[in-house]
């Protein structure tokens, strides 16, 4: 059997994102740093109130712990170190059933109704290093890769001016390791919704196989470096650029890495909030322009596939006492000039939507609706799947299951999710994701007569952090 | 956000002064025995406690508590109450009580000296019936429940005294929630929870909505 070196290629850079990122946390090492209980930062987690965006503007470092000091003979402060370590562990534990099992490579079909015990065990080291110095650091185990590995990372360097007259500048820098990781909205990639997918899902990310570079697909394989400033609590400005770390590969990068950026890849965003009285409506846009080298062997000189990143985003947050409601959405868009990376056309583009809405009733009760939309040009270097001659059909079926028949990339559907929360820090949750269409049809779209609602996946899972 | 810039520099050195004994670690908070500098005390209010009270203290969200013109003895009363984890509504234990737990009566009265001397936003409108309705309890009382005026305590403007806390321009929903803490006693306030103990939730709207109303 053969899975298309192009099609392995293109979507190398999205499998290395999904398993090395796995969902995002909220962590009570905060809460422990400020003394303030998980509701002053967040919803429900891991989604942010406006406190909490600010409270990541400013660098994590808002805190009233005892503090270990060195002062120099001119009064100069040379360390201001937290007694207690702001520490917090999170832990994922599911279960995931398919509504029709995957087929075995071997013949019939694997078992459906997968446990994950842990599905996803972090430790966070998240709060104030020093005086403006901040980080939310973790380390993670996952369940399915079976290793630890540095997870979403942001050490951040920030300062407050109190502006002549009346308002207040926020600036600083992020440096951190998966684009969107250091945003304050819940639109983003990296802190997005789903908050959560399942591991067993067919697609391998919450929306359909194919997806756009920006969403998560470089987690934890560069460093980014940018620059930032919060006006008033409002607009919000920042500009940076990332370049590939690749995490166990012998450093200099060479012809033996693949999905290796050329050069810096340029980050943007730029965003507004409005506030008033428990509302907060946020417009904004960012992307990232992505030059990559093909790999496989090809020297770090040569051609690269490029895709240019262009999003738009909103989100309005309600937070009441007792009623709590969020609608947000995000719209990427991705042009793409991938003929190294395998594609059959010299140009190809992708967008993905998503939209949701929640309402949580006293943080406790709530739950999410979304829907997703991918969409792009047919590419049968990218999305296609050519089954070698001579090779079982049942052994083709099960490497089929992510390749369109008809070469489009074209997937869309709805996610429910019902959640309890019986302490702030604990969360029961359901979510069901319906695909309507899968890699571009409904029904056979894998040509090997798989339904797209057989990709249905249903995760019942228990997510706890202290 | 309003703020008086003069006031801000004013008030620098009355914050440095605090400053020195706070440990927030986002702040410049100096090391101990060694003041804060004077450029830096203004973080102090803005950066923190700003954050959800407003940074001249007329916040948005009516979660928090408008600040700017309250009594600087009760804030001092309040943040002690926090400090000591006596005062037990919701937000109080959910915010106040981590935020203040390390305040020393230095950084207090600095920080209530801070927001009491900033001026007050305009009211909020609300209809007429509404206002007039509110006006009448916070006025007269309503004596067929055994309710006593307002204004008794509060000052007939509702500016408050040496004694009784400025309800003028209060979010109205930090007011409902306040009088339904009084009325729970999760707020324990003896001569608030008298009051509020027989008010109905509609009463308590009008009142609320004519204090937010109020310069």
């Amino acid at each position: 059997m053969r899975l298309t070196t192009r099609f392995q290629l293109a979507m190398a850079v999205v499998a290395a994102g999904v398993l090395l990122a796995p969902a995002a946390q909220a962590v009570p090492s905060f809460s422990r740093q400020t003394g303030m209980a998980c509701a002053a930062c967040h919803t429900v987690f891991p989604e942010l109130t406006h406190f909490g965006r600010v409270f990541k503007a400013n660098g994590y470092v808002l805190d009233n712990l005892q503090q270990v000091r060195a002062v120099s003979s001119t009064r100069q402060q040379l360390l201001s170190l937290s007694k207690t370590p702001t520490l917090s562990v999170m832990m994922q534990t599911s279960y995931s059933q398919l509504s029709k099992a995957k087929p075995d490579p071997a013949g019939g079909n694997a078992q459906n109704g997968t446990v994950e015990f842990p599905r996803q065990l972090s430790l966070f080291y998240a709060g104030r290093i020093a005086p403006h110095l901040g980080i939310f650091s973790q380390l993670t185990y996952d369940g399915k890769a079976d290793h630890l590995s540095i997870d979403n990372t942001d050490v951040r360097f920030a300062k407050l001016a109190v502006l002549p007259g009346k308002n207040t500048l926020t600036y600083g820098l992020s440096l951190n390791n998966n684009p969107t990781v250091q945003d304050l909205w819940n639109t983003t990639p990296a802190w997005g919704y789903p908050f959560s997918h399942s591991n067993v899902a067919v697609s391998g990310t919450p929306i359909g196989p194919a997806d756009v570079q920006i969403d998560e697909a470089f987690g934890q394989l560069v460093a980014g470096l940018t620059a930032y400033a919060f006006y008033d609590e409002s607009l919000y400005v920042e500009f940076g650029g990332y370049r590939s770390f690749q995490p166990g590969a012998v450093a200099p990068l060479d012809s033996s890495d693949s999905s290796v950026l050329a050069g810096f890849s340029p980050y943007w965003r730029l965003a507004y909030e409005y506030d008033w009285n428990a509302n907060a409506l946020e417009v904004g846009t960012y992307g990232e322009d992505f030059h990559v080298y093909p790999g496989g062997g090809a020297p770090l000189t040569g051609p690269t596939s490029t895709y240019l990143d262009v999003a738009g985003d909103f989100q309005f947050q309600h937070v009441g006492e007792e009623n709590i409601y969020t609608v947000a959405g995000t719209y990427i868009h991705e042009n793409m000039h991938a003929m190294p990376a395998g594609a059959a056309n010299p140009s190809d583009n992708l967008a993905v939507t998503k939209l949701w809405a929640s309402y949580y009733y006293r943080r406790r009760y709530g739950g999410i609706i979304g829907w997703f939309n991918t969409s792009g040009s047919s590419d049968s270097g990218l999305y296609g799947f050519s089954c070698p001659v001579g090779s079982a059909t049942q052994y083709c079926a099960a490497h089929a299951l992510k390749s369109s028949v008809t070469n489009s990339p074209d997937s869309n559907g709805e996610i429910i999710e019902a959640d309890y929360l019986p302490w702030l820090n604990v969360k029961l949750s359901a979510q069901y994701v319906i695909f309507n269409k899968f890699m571009g049809g409904n029904g056979n779209y894998d040509g090997y007569g798989r339904s797209a609602s057989d990709n249905n996946v249903l995760q019942l899972m228990l997510w706890y952090a202290f | 956000m309003r703020i008086n810039s003069l006031k801000v520099w004013l008030h620098r050195g009355l914050l440095a002064a605090a400053g020195a004994a706070l440990t927030f670690g986002s702040l410049p908070s100096g090391a101990q025995g060694a003041p804060t500098p004077p450029q830096q005390a203004p973080e102090l209010a803005v950066g923190v406690c700003g954050t959800c009270h407003g940074v001249d203290g007329n916040s948005i969200n009516p979660m928090f508590p408008r600040l700017a013109g309250q009594k600087a003895w009760y804030i001092e009363q309040q943040l002690k109450e926090f400090r000591a984890e006596t005062r037990g509504d919701p937000y109080a234990v959910a915010y106040m009580w981590g935020m203040a737990n390390d305040l020393s009566n230095a950084t207090i009265v600095a920080l209530a000296k801070y927001f009491s001397s900033q001026t007050p936003g305009p009211g909020t409108p609300h209809p007429a019936a509404v206002i007039d309705r509110g006006r009448n309890i916070y006025e007269h009382g309503i004596p067929s429940q055994g309710v006593p005026a307002c204004a008794a305590c509060h000052g007939p403007e509702a500016l408050g005294s040496s004694q009784f806390p400025r309800l003028a321009g209060q979010h109205a929903e930090y007011i409902m929630k306040q009088l339904q803490s009084f009325q729970s006693n999760m707020r324990n306030v003896a001569i608030m929870h008298g009051v509020a103990q027989t008010l109905h939730t509609s009463q308590m709207r009008a009142v609320a909505d004519y204090l937010e109303s109020l310069p």
